[in-house]
């Protein structure tokens, strides 16, 4: 897949994952790689990132085995900026499923 | 690359962010500190871990971005803002044509300004120092030439004033705006 094209589409992949529960860098990571082929270190910086634009809160919790782990939170103003980007993600898919659509009747 | 571990992916990836104050770098390197550690537990190798999770000098490339445009969005100064600058420019050809070119311009043309409004208020100061010395005007002329200068000279400055706050603030929403570009263009 395109590099760019998947950029955008991390940011949102990440806030959809973290609205359910918190979660934590290592898992956001893995879950999203399983998925797609992605660089898994540039999940961090994002992460960094949307935590600085106030899209996430921070809190570190002990975990059964190894150090803690640094859970991210996704706060009301993440919530805003997530649907916001679902729906522009929405009609971004539509329009191109219609133009794939009308492109193979022909 | 294939026989990197660990610990020379994590001293490089620190050597590379050596710039950024210690806390703040000790919370970036921590995640991929738990990274590594996690992988392992997972039963994946070291060299795994590092390629998955890719080239340190790219990630090392994103972290520095957000940092210092977000630095120079809470320090207006000079110094900071230039390093945002050239950071964003760092980010490529394109970037050092439509960032550093139009920059590095106006500034030129701010800095030549700010020349002419000392100069202007030197005048001032110059045709008084004269008249008294070689009587080229009378007292009073040349008071009133030298108050009309340094006037001048002020209000330019006011103007100038405004002028460079401007500058700062264009300079930073366009920061921005080419962080979000590269952002969905970088590599």
């Amino acid at each position: 897949m395109n590099v760019q094209f998947k950029k955008g589409v991390l940011e949102v992949c990440v806030l959809v994952l973290a609205s359910s529960e918190d979660r934590y860098g290592y898992e956001l990571a893995v879950k999203i790689s399983e998925k797609f082929e992605v660089a898994v270190g540039s999940v961090y910086p994002l992460l960094n990132r949307l935590t600085q634009e106030g899209y996430f809160s921070t809190y570190l919790k002990e975990s059964t085995e190894g150090p803690p782990r640094k859970y991210y939170r996704l706060t009301e103003q993440g919530w805003h900026h997530m649907r916001l980007l679902i729906k522009e993600w929405s009609s971004f898919t539509s329009a191109v499923n219609e133009i794939i659509e009308e492109g193979m009747r022909l | 690359m294939s026989s990197i571990t660990r610990e020379s992916y994590m001293k490089e990836l620190e050597s590379l962010l050596q710039k950024v104050p210690e806390p703040l770098r000790k919370e970036w390197l921590y995640d991929y500190y738990i990274h590594f550690q996690q992988a392992y537990e997972n039963g994946q190798t070291e060299q795994e871990a590092a390629a998955e999770l890719g080239d340190p000098r790219l990630i090392a490339n994103e972290l520095l971005l957000s940092y210092r445009v977000a630095q120079a969005e809470s320090k207006n100064n000079v110094g900071n803002l230039s390093r945002a600058v050239f950071a964003t420019a760092g980010m490529g050809l394109f970037n050092l044509i439509f960032v550093l070119g139009p920059y590095i311009g106006i500034a030129g043309v701010l800095f030549s300004l700010w020349g002419t409004t000392a100069a202007l208020a030197l005048a001032g100061v110059a045709t008084v120092i004269d008249s008294l010395w070689n009587g080229t005007f009378s007292i009073g002329q040349a008071v009133s030439l030298g108050i009309i200068c340094i006037s001048l000279s002020m209000l330019l400055a006011i103007g100038m004033l405004k002028l460079t706050r401007m500058f700062f603030a264009a300079t930073l929403k366009y920061l921005q705006f080419n962080t979000r570009v590269i952002r969905g263009a970088g590599k």
